[in-house]
């Protein structure tokens, strides 16, 4: 490490509750979900029906763009670099072109529920490197009629119409729009043009499993070795940690993997656990930095997500679960934690400002 | 195809001199190449698990040649880095087109449904446990490694989440392209 901090200092959100992030905390720290009917396009030959969906009628390339001039309007910077995630398709591509051309024609990022997580780890490896001062990390997937057709195809869309990360019972995912826009840049040069750091982003990891093509390892061990690098690159223990919002779906065995990774890295007893999907749904390309924004305003308010439509206790998945709320605890530090086909896994630590 | 030189490349693209020269500029070793086609080939190998689209096996066919290339065990950690600027076409439109069919939509088709999973085969195949990562540079040209992809593998072999990368460039023309892909294994120079 340089010695270098990354900052957050600004955030821009647009989500099942609306614009903002205090809309969206407010829902996950009580526990309201956000799910209800489709109607955005035709369900009817689908099993599934349900998402998270924004209110109107969003287009991808207005939102992000909205919440790029938000979180950049918060950050009090006029651009970036802008490191995009989203999916790899054409019709997206597209989409998103005029984006590009506003805020800049960089990288994006298409690796699926670890393409966010993946972009702010390689922001602040360049603001640490002294590559960069600051990075625009920007991220979007509203629920769309191909992705919602192959998920159910899949069987991977809960039957039951209920997130349930974690539960008894917990039989899928339910998709949920997310866009968002972080602003990260070198704590030192936003102190001193007076910006306010709403968090640092302490640590970072990527790993990946070398297991199968969409199943994790059973034993979670790819996503221990994510978390412990993260640990390491913020000089912490894990009995520091104070919160992590994890990657929990609502699938069966993902869920069982996660549980095993946090107990290998925190042993038998982890920190309080929440995955914040159970509120705004699985934004896929996106979910990591809807969920790093949830995460970082957690630590802004002290008030942890709830763990929504949770039904009874699974033996396998033994955890401190944030069941009810509001539940303030104040943490220091959290963690925010992203796994995806491929054994892609990464994970993002946030210390409050 | 935003600054490409056209749908197949060129001769040039295929030299090995070009992706040498992109490696060294990024502080890069590079310790293996494979790619598709090479003089002689005619169709690509198919893949089991995956339909639909020729991208898939494409991309498995240049990374297994870059490994077998380099022909020794990986030690430590490798990462696996993936560059499209076309993206996977063949099933970009077969899941449009089942979605909107009214028809029951092919399971496989939600697997490959991301660029991931396709590494996920190549990770658990050679045991590779480093970063998966997967994007869309701003520019390729078929059959070359976009610089983009060289700032990024040099980028995430300094920040330490890996020991060396198997990085995969691939391009489609259109759904039914067989396309072209280079795959390159690198370490860095120190």
């Amino acid at each position: 490490m340089t010695g270098v901090r990354v900052a957050v200092t600004g955030l821009g959100v647009r989500s099942a509750f609306g614009a903002g992030i205090g809309p969206l905390l407010a829902a996950a720290a009580h526990g309201r979900p956000g799910f209800g009917p489709v109607d955005r396009f035709d369900v009817t030959h689908r099993q599934a029906r349900r998402a998270a969906l924004a209110p109107g009628s969003p287009v991808l390339g207005e939102a992000l763009t909205a919440v790029l001039a938000e979180a950049a309007d918060q950050a009090g910077v006029p651009d970036g670099p802008l490191l995009l995630a989203r999916h790899g398709d054409p019709v997206t591509a597209a989409g998103c072109a005029p984006v590009q051309e506003r805020w800049g024609s960089g990288r994006v990022y298409t690796g699926a529920c670890v393409a966010a997580g993946t972009a702010v780890a390689d922001a602040a490896a360049l603001i640490t490197a002294g590559q960069q001062d600051r990075v625009l990390v920007a991220a979007g997937y509203l629920v769309e009629p191909d992705t919602f057709a192959v998920f159910d195809a899949g069987r991977a869309l809960a039957r039951d119409g209920e997130a349930r990360p974690f539960s008894a019972g917990r039989s899928g995912l339910l998709l949920g729009d997310g866009v968002v826009a972080v602003v990260l840049e070198s704590e030192a040069v936003a102190l001193r043009r007076g910006a306010e750091v709403l968090a640092v982003l302490a640590g970072w990891g990527r790993a990946g499993d070398g297991y199968h093509v969409c199943r994790p390892a059973p034993d979670g061990s790819g996503l221990a070795r994510a978390i412990r690098a993260a640990l390491g690159r913020a000089d912490l223990t894990p009995d520091q940690i104070g919160y992590v919002n994890a990657n929990a779906t609502g699938s069966p065995l993902a869920d069982q993997a996660e549980v095993r990774a946090l107990h290998t890295v925190f042993g038998p007893n982890p920190p309080p656990v929440s995955s914040s999907k159970s509120v705004h749904g699985h934004a896929l390309e996106a979910s990591a930095l809807l969920e790093l924004a949830v995460t970082v305003e957690s630590l802004r308010t002290g008030l942890l997500p709830v763990n929504a439509g949770w039904l009874g206790p699974d033996p396998d998945c033994a955890l401190d679960l944030v069941l009810t709320g509001p539940y303030r605890a104040g943490p220091r530090y959290a963690l925010s934690l992203n796994s995806a086909f491929g054994g892609a896994n990464t994970a993002l630590l946030v210390a409050a400002a | 195809m935003n600054g490409s030189d056209g749908a197949n490349g060129d001769e040039r693209a295929n030299s090995p001199g070009k992706v040498n020269a992109h490696a060294d500029v990024n502080g890069l070793r590079l310790l293996a190449q494979g790619r598709w086609p090479e003089p002689g080939d005619t169709e690509l190998p198919r893949l089991p698990g995956f339909t639909d689209s020729p991208f898939n096996p494409l991309v498995v066919t240049a990374a297994e040649r870059c490994l077998h290339a380099w022909g020794r065990e990986l030690p430590g950690r490798t990462g696996l880095l993936l560059t499209s600027h076309s993206g996977d076409l063949g099933t970009a439109r077969a899941i449009n087109e089942a979605a909107g069919s009214g028809r029951r939509v092919p399971p496989l088709l939600f697997f490959q449904s991301n660029p991931n999973a396709v590494l996920g085969h190549l990770a658990a195949r050679w045991n590779l446990t480093g970063p998966v990562v997967a994007t869309s540079p701003p520019a390729a040209v078929p059959g070359e490694v976009p610089p983009d992809a060289f700032e990024l593998a040099s980028l995430l072999l300094a920040d330490d989440d890996a020991d060396q990368l198997l990085v995969i460039a691939a391009e489609q023309a259109d759904p039914a392209d067989p396309g072209r892909a280079v795959a390159v294994l690198v370490g860095t120079t120190a």
